[in-house]
């Protein structure tokens, strides 16, 4: 009974089982449905690349002339600002002190020059003239005297010194009489030209020093730059500002805060986004595939189903070492890209400058 | 005439028993081992057959395998994308990080970081788990900060027979790792546990290296032939570009050029191989050998020996077929028991079709010698042996 029934029972079982339980490993799940999109190319030849909006202007990064603490901040993030208008301001205590040091140094080199240019004094004359009356008389009194011992001289009454004596006194009342004049007339001529000359040069240096000083006080508050620049018929360059507005993007200080001077800081960001632009990076290994005057499309991250249409402005010729746009952790550079700079066309939807696209370019067209 | 073999056959039980125990033990021990054997080789692919949604994996040219990681450049995803043919392309990060658990010891955990630059119009990701292999948690959880899925293998082994609890956290690299769900994955063949989580947090939990970009996953445009869009991806950028399929062969083929793993399995199954034909061949022989008598009879009866062989066949094909049915059965429940009764380790245990294909030819070559030797001393028989 066993051997001959109830054994082959038990193999069919146990063959039917491991039949079941190989048709259970073998079974394969039904693929993932619907089948996801991931930013799905529109071309059939393209050129991928990675894109940062930018505004029309790119985006200036409002520095500082000279490292300071911050006062004031006359903007917010998001107001439209024209050029020339005033954006921050730094402490300026010490450049406002310098500058009454050099203004009061101005008051007194012009006061030299006035005091000189207004030289005779008038009120010193009769002092000079009363001086010169007192040489001529004490003149004539020795010329006198010696005279008078002259004449007796043959007699010898009066010894030779004394006749000696008469005479050098006379002598000096002339000699005196000669200086006086001469201090007289010295007074008279007033200021010597070299000198006033001097005085001048000095004020003219003290008024350089208060310019300098006004200058760094202006450059402790920081303004909107111009955008544009029309050359006007004598050969220079005049700001061309009408219409232009930039937004305010970022703000990255505060009141207190301590601004360096150096390169790159982006202290105050402005963009002029009347139209915005795609600033697409595109493989150094690519290059051979980019023409000038692709059209494409830019998808936001995120959102794959919307494509903004591209046009093309301009490239920029320089191929730069790549700055990770792509989310990498540190910004590392490992190859060299081609920046080209395209246009796009919001149409009425919002994007906000520096938001990642994936630019995808038809490489096909011809 | 077959009727008198089959009662020949179970006339003696314990030399019928005999030979179907050694045709069942070599069946069972060749489907388990091969099976075993499979499983491992398979479980090498688990991540290659967990990220579903794509169609070809792209990598850097010396890949090996696919734990090879060989980090590339983040443009590279912007050429693939270039190549004709490709309807989208998806960045992949993957690699094995050191987790500190709250009590402070260390565990090595596997990375797998999907690009969430690149979802779809639904939200989802390249990647992302089906619904029915999420276990626990929301997946729309691992976009908030620091947010990771755990897979169930990983939870027992790194957090024992606790049932999943939320809240619970690793920290990776100095920073945290909060687990907010747990998924299903095939079993590894590593063992280490398995994490899910962003692209860019995944780069975070590991030092700064230059390069990030571990694999960029494909799919073709409609109609495009996945082999010929591969040559052109490699064609053009440079780069390895194998469908599914070839990844996962790849893989496999690394394993069994570069471990002794095959070797070790195919002595085994030798082994099985060998004992199955020593017992069942030998004990058949025995059995031929007490009932020559019987065939004496019958040949001279008049019986043909076409007639002889084919009882004979009959009689080896019927202990042939209860031992394959006995062994690959007694297989298929070591294989049930042990995925579900082991909950300590992953299981290695692939059942498919090729172990019964495998199983049926070595019986078959097994009971086949068994009955050659026994019909060439029934064939030379001399009928007159029965009177002697």
């Amino acid at each position: 009974m066993f051997t001959r029934y109830l054994l082959p029972a038990v193999a069919v079982c146990t063959l039917l089982f491991a039949v079941f339980q190989m048709t259970k490993a073998q079974q394969k799940p039904a693929p993932v449905s619907p089948p996801i999109e991931p930013g799905k190319s529109p071309y059939l030849k393209q050129l991928a690349g990675a894109g940062i909006v930018e505004s029309e202007t790119e985006n200036i990064a409002v520095g500082s002339h000279v490292p300071g603490v911050v006062t004031k901040v006359f903007v917010k993030v998001g107001e439209l600002v024209e050029p020339e208008q005033r954006l921050f301001e730094l402490d300026d205590r010490f450049q406002r002190a310098e500058f009454e040091v050099r203004k009061a140094a101005q008051m007194s080199a012009e006061a030299t020059v006035k005091k000189l240019k207004e030289s005779p004094r008038r009120e010193e004359r009769p002092i000079y003239e009363a001086k010169l009356l007192e040489a001529e008389v004490n003149f004539r009194e020795q010329s006198q005297l010696y005279d008078r011992l002259k004449k007796i001289s043959n007699t010898s009454s009066i010894s030779e010194e004394e006749l000696e004596k008469r005479f050098m006194g006379n002598e000096l009342g002339k000699a005196q009489l000669a200086k006086s004049r001469a201090d007289f007339k010295l007074w008279e001529a007033g200021t010597w030209l070299p000198d006033l000359e001097i005085a001048q040069a000095a004020l003219a240096q003290t008024v350089a020093q208060r310019v300098q000083s006004e200058v760094d006080l202006s450059r402790l508050t920081a303004k909107a730059p111009h955008a544009r620049w029309k050359a006007v018929s004598n050969g220079t360059e005049v700001p061309d500002d009408a219409g232009v507005k930039f937004k305010v993007l970022q703000v990255s200080i505060r009141p207190g805060e301590f601004v360096g001077a150096a390169a790159g800081q982006a202290l105050i960001v402005l963009g002029y986004v009347g139209k915005l632009h795609v600033r697409v990076d595109i493989d150094e290994n690519d290059i051979i595939r980019f023409r000038p005057n692709l059209v494409g499309v830019a998808k936001p991250r995120g959102n794959p189903d919307v494509g903004f249409p591209l046009t093309y402005v301009r490239v920029e010729p320089y191929v730069i070492p790549k700055r990770s746009l792509t989310g990498a952790n540190t910004e590392r550079v490992d190859t060299r890209v081609l920046q080209v700079i395209y246009s796009i066309d919001t149409q009425g939807q919002s994007l906000y400058v520096g938001q990642q696209m994936d630019v995808f370019l038809n490489a096909g067209e011809k | 005439m077959n009727w008198v073999a089959l009662r020949m056959l179970t006339g003696d039980k314990a030399k019928y028993l005999g030979i179907v125990f050694g045709v069942s033990f070599a069946a069972l021990l060749m489907a388990q081992q091969s099976a075993i054997f499979a499983g491992l080789m398979r479980n090498t692919t688990s991540q290659i057959r967990d990220i579903e949604g794509a169609d070809i994996w792209v990598m850097d040219k010396s890949v090996q395998f696919v734990d090879d990681i060989k980090p590339m450049s983040e443009n590279r995803l912007l050429r693939v994308r270039g190549v004709e043919g490709v309807a989208w392309a998806v960045k992949l990060y993957k690699s094995v990080a050191r987790a500190k658990l709250a009590d402070g010891t260390f565990q090595q955990v596997i990375l797998l970081g999907l690009d969430y630059d690149n979802k779809d119009s639904a939200g989802r990701v390249v990647g992302q788990p089906r619904a029915e292999r999420i276990l626990a948690g929301n997946w729309e959880d691992l976009e908030q900060p620091d947010a990771v899925f755990l897979d169930e293998f990983g939870w027992r082994y790194l957090f024992g027979d606790t049932p999943y609890e939320q809240g619970r956290s690793l920290e990776i690299n100095n920073k945290r790792a909060n687990i907010v769900g747990m998924v299903k994955c095939k079993p590894t063949f590593q063992t280490f546990p398995i994490l899910y989580t962003k692209y860019s947090q995944a780069i975070q939990y590991n030092p700064p290296e230059p390069k990030t970009l571990s694999f960029i996953l494909v799919k073709a445009q409609d109609g495009v032939p996945h082999n010929e869009l591969c040559a052109a991806i490699t064609k053009q950028t440079g780069m390895k570009a194998q469908t599914n399929d070839e990844f996962f062969w790849t893989t496999i083929q690394y394993y069994m050029e570069r471990t002794g793993i095959p070797i070790n399995f195919g002595i085994t199954v030798f082994l099985g191989f060998v004992v199955g034909c020593a017992i069942a061949g030998q004990t058949f022989y025995l059995f031929t050998l007490e009932n020559l008598k019987q065939f004496g009879s019958l040949k001279a009866m008049g019986v043909s020996n076409l007639r002889i062989i084919k009882m004979v066949m009959l009689q080896a094909l019927v202990v042939g077929l209860i031992g394959y049915g006995l062994g690959v059965g007694g297989a298929a429940l070591f294989g049930l028991v042990f995925e579900t009764f082991v909950k300590s380790a992953p299981p290695a245990f692939y059942f498919g079709w090729q172990i019964l294909v495998i199983a049926a030819v070595a019986v078959a070559v097994i009971i086949t010698l068994s009955a050659a030797m026994s019909l060439k001393k029934v064939l030379f028989l001399e009928a007159g042996v029965v009177f002697r």
